[in-house]
């Protein structure tokens, strides 16, 4: 009924100031529950993109190579074969890369660390490029051999500038001590607390420095068009890859790096595949992601519930102010139904309007800031592995934040609307207010 | 003039007890009267004696502590709110004695409500039908102003248009003249006669004014939430004179 409309919408003007209040403080509550999901959002997608990319693959085919019984290595052998059987069972594949892994003494004149060391052919990976923020030096530097990219906490702590030469240490399969030179060609800025334990040098001197054969590699890093394919993925490549006669290890959902002392309990020799995830290689970013989740959660509940007070409480002001008015219409015969549509209808036309304009708002404001590349402070950028912050507005969260406030008004405004619609009409007439 | 046999309202042997936290305050203690259809009732009495209460049971507006009220050949007791509410709906038209009109919709909306709900009517026959009756009411030309912007007798002739809109059988009006000067008072009267013969709508409204009572059938007197006779407007004129008015 279109005059029902009509009389929400009058009433609405009627109480300017209230409708003023009670709306703008909605889209308010819109708006910094939208801003906030962004800044969540875009945490979790810059994070996981860093880490994804300098870390770890979205599913990754890595494993141990295995001289004797109890030395192992984080080696797969013939990787060229390997990518090409990858490539071909996969057509969720985005793109792929491969990396070298091992774990070494990084000294320099005045001081030393002990950092991963990643073998990277960086010509082969734009999406490192687009990663990594070189502060000093040519990241394409690093496709000559006895070059080493480092963070610009490590050259603090090491005091090494671009052109300085280092040596780095690492025992070797056979037991041996390997030394091998390498120069800063890079120093990269800082990506949060990876930046301290990753170092990249090119694949073919992290195999020099432990004497590998050329199709050899530490793990093939598999990127994915969808990363909700992960599961699924990882399930078939066990089937296909023990089908193409690789033996597999069990499934360990664990970082490579915790599985030394397993592998060397076991007896067996030679090569065998392991397949993990991101989660599995970086779990530190999924907590803080779990974290970060169960924030925005937690502060979208408390702005909930504040809304929601607020709102009951400036409606039962509304409608006691109109309680005469209910009980007139109640009289000339208006059902109870029609009484409680009416100011839902109001409560609705009032919530949508605010919610509206506070996502509207909120998705200018969080593009504005992405735009201005406002620099995130310290304790931020270690989580966020990325300096700038970047909001991302997603669709799905701006529809969640509108529906759940808008729903949360509703359900708030039927207490009242429903108490007036119930009052007896010559009661609700004779009501003084 | 004829009435026919089965009256519209029939009240029986009817109580209404307010409850003032502990303390029981009757307004009425056992009112019988039968109102036939056509009829133009006045009821008196003095403040107090229980007019309000007894227009509010016939109107369904409220429920009686003891006692029937039928309206319409309806024993509203045996009615769901639902059903009470479409009888005040279709069946009866109310005038308010402090107007109450929607002060957020202007006159013709007003006027326009009842029809809305009844869903009876296209817009081009309640267009037709409520230009009509503001015509009748003198109120044409202010069809588009707000309640707000009206004078009291202008108000209460816009609730007098409101209530006769859906053309109910039965009109109640509560003192629909005690908050107007005597002229405007007496033109709301008139308006009522006019509907009252044409139409044949049963008109039942209290009053304090021994003036607007000679214009009734009949005047049912009530005190002390008892009535105390039915006599006709002369006798009722003169009784109120012998009382000192
Ligand atoms: N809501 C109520 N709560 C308690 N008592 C009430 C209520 N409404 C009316 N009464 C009492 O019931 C009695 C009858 O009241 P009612 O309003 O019917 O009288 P009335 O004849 O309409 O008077 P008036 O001429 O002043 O309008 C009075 O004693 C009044 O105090
Ligand atoms: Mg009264």
């Amino acid at each position: 009924m279109l005059q029902i409309l009509l009389i929400a919408f009058r009433n609405l003007l009627a109480h300017r100031r209230r409708t003023l209040l009670l709306g703008g403080a909605i889209a308010g509550v819109t708006a910094v529950l939208i801003v906030l999901m962004s800044v969540t959002n875009g945490m979790k997608a810059t994070m996981l993109e860093s880490a994804t990319t300098l870390m770890s693959g979205h599913v990754n085919v890595g494993g141990f190579y295995k001289v004797t019984a109890g030395q192992s290595a984080p080696v797969v052998t013939g990787y060229p074969k390997l990518i090409e059987t990858l490539k071909k069972e996969l057509p969720e594949l985005d793109y792929v890369s491969q990396r070298g892994r091992g774990w070494a003494k990084l000294i320099s004149d005045t001081s030393s660390v002990h950092v991963g060391i990643s073998g990277i052919d960086v010509e082969g990976e734009p999406g490192f490029r687009k990663i990594i923020q070189v502060r000093e030096g040519r990241l394409d530097d690093l496709n000559q051999p006895g070059t080493i990219l480092i963070f610009e906490e490590q050259a603090k702590k090491l005091e090494v500038r671009v052109g300085d030469t280092m040596t780095i240490s690492a025992p070797t399969i056979r037991g041996t001590n390997n030394t091998l030179d390498v120069r800063v060609v890079a120093i990269a800025a800082n990506v949060g607390m990876m930046s301290s334990w990753n170092t990249f040098v090119p694949s073919k001197s992290l195999r020099d420095l432990y004497q590998l054969k050329d199709d050899t590699t530490g793990a093939v890093y598999l990127y994915l068009k969808d990363m909700k394919d992960i599961p699924a993925v990882q399930q078939r490549l066990r089937e296909k890859l023990a089908e193409a006669g690789y033996t597999l290890m069990d499934n360990d959902p664990r970082a490579f790096w915790m599985k030394f002392e397993v592998v060397n309990r076991e007896s067996w020799t030679g090569q065998k595949l392991d397949i993990t995830n991101w989660e599995d290689e970086i779990s530190f970013v999924r907590w803080v992601v779990q974290a970060l989740s169960f924030l925005t959660g937690f502060l979208g509940f408390v702005l909930l519930v504040i809304i929601a007070v607020g709102i009951m409480n400036t409606l039962w002001i509304a409608i006691r102010e109109r309680t005469r008015e209910i009980g007139t219409l109640r009289a000339i015969g208006m059902q109870r139904r029609r009484v409680l549509v009416m100011f839902l209808t109001e409560a609705l036309m009032l919530s949508l309007t605010a919610t509206l304009t506070g996502a509207a708002f909120a998705s200018a404001l969080c593009l504005f800031i992405n735009a201005q590349e406002v620099r995130a402070p310290e304790v931020v950028q270690v989580m966020l592995l990325t300096e700038n912050w970047f909001l991302k507005v997603e669709p799905g969260s701006v529809t969640l934040a509108v529906t759940l406030i808008t729903l949360c008004a509703m359900v708030v405004s039927l207490i009242p609307s429903f108490l007036a619609a119930r009052m007896k009409p010559v009661t609700a007439m004779h009501h003084i207010g | 003039m004829s009435l026919s046999a089965e009256p519209i309202v029939s009240i029986n042997e009817v109580t209404k007890d307010y409850h003032l936290g502990k303390v029981v305050v009757p307004a009425l203690r056992g009112v019988t009267l039968q109102v036939h259809p056509g009829e133009f009732i006045s009821i008196a009495g003095p403040s107090g004696s229980g007019k309000t209460t007894l227009l509010n049971l016939i109107g369904c507006v409220d429920t009686a502590t003891s006692g029937v009220v039928r309206v319409a050949g309806k024993d509203t007791k045996q009615l769901s709110e639902r059903k009470l509410t479409d009888l005040r709906l279709h069946t009866i038209g109310f005038i308010f004695q402090s107007f109450n009109l929607v002060s957020v919709l202007s006159v013709f909306q007003n006027v326009e409500f009842p029809l809305l709900l009844q869903k009876k009517l296209n817009a081009s026959q309640r267009r037709e039908r409520v230009m009509a009756l503001l015509e009748q009411v003198g109120l044409a030309n202010h069809a588009k102003h707000r309640p707000n912007e009206l004078s009291g007798g202008q108000r209460q002739r816009v609730a007098v248009a409101r209530a006769l809109v859906t053309q109910p059988q039965i009109v109640l009006a509560d003192e629909p003249t005690a908050n107007l000067d005597s002229v405007t008072g007496q033109q709301i009267i008139d308006l009522m006669k006019a509907m009252n013969r044409e139409r044949g709508t049963t008109f039942i409204f209290s009053t304090h004014d021994a003036k607007v009572m000679t214009h009734a059938n009949a005047v049912v007197r009530l005190a002390d939430g008892k009535v105390l006779d039915r006599v006709t407007p002369a006798e009722a004129g003169v009784a109120l004179a012998a009382g000192g008015h």
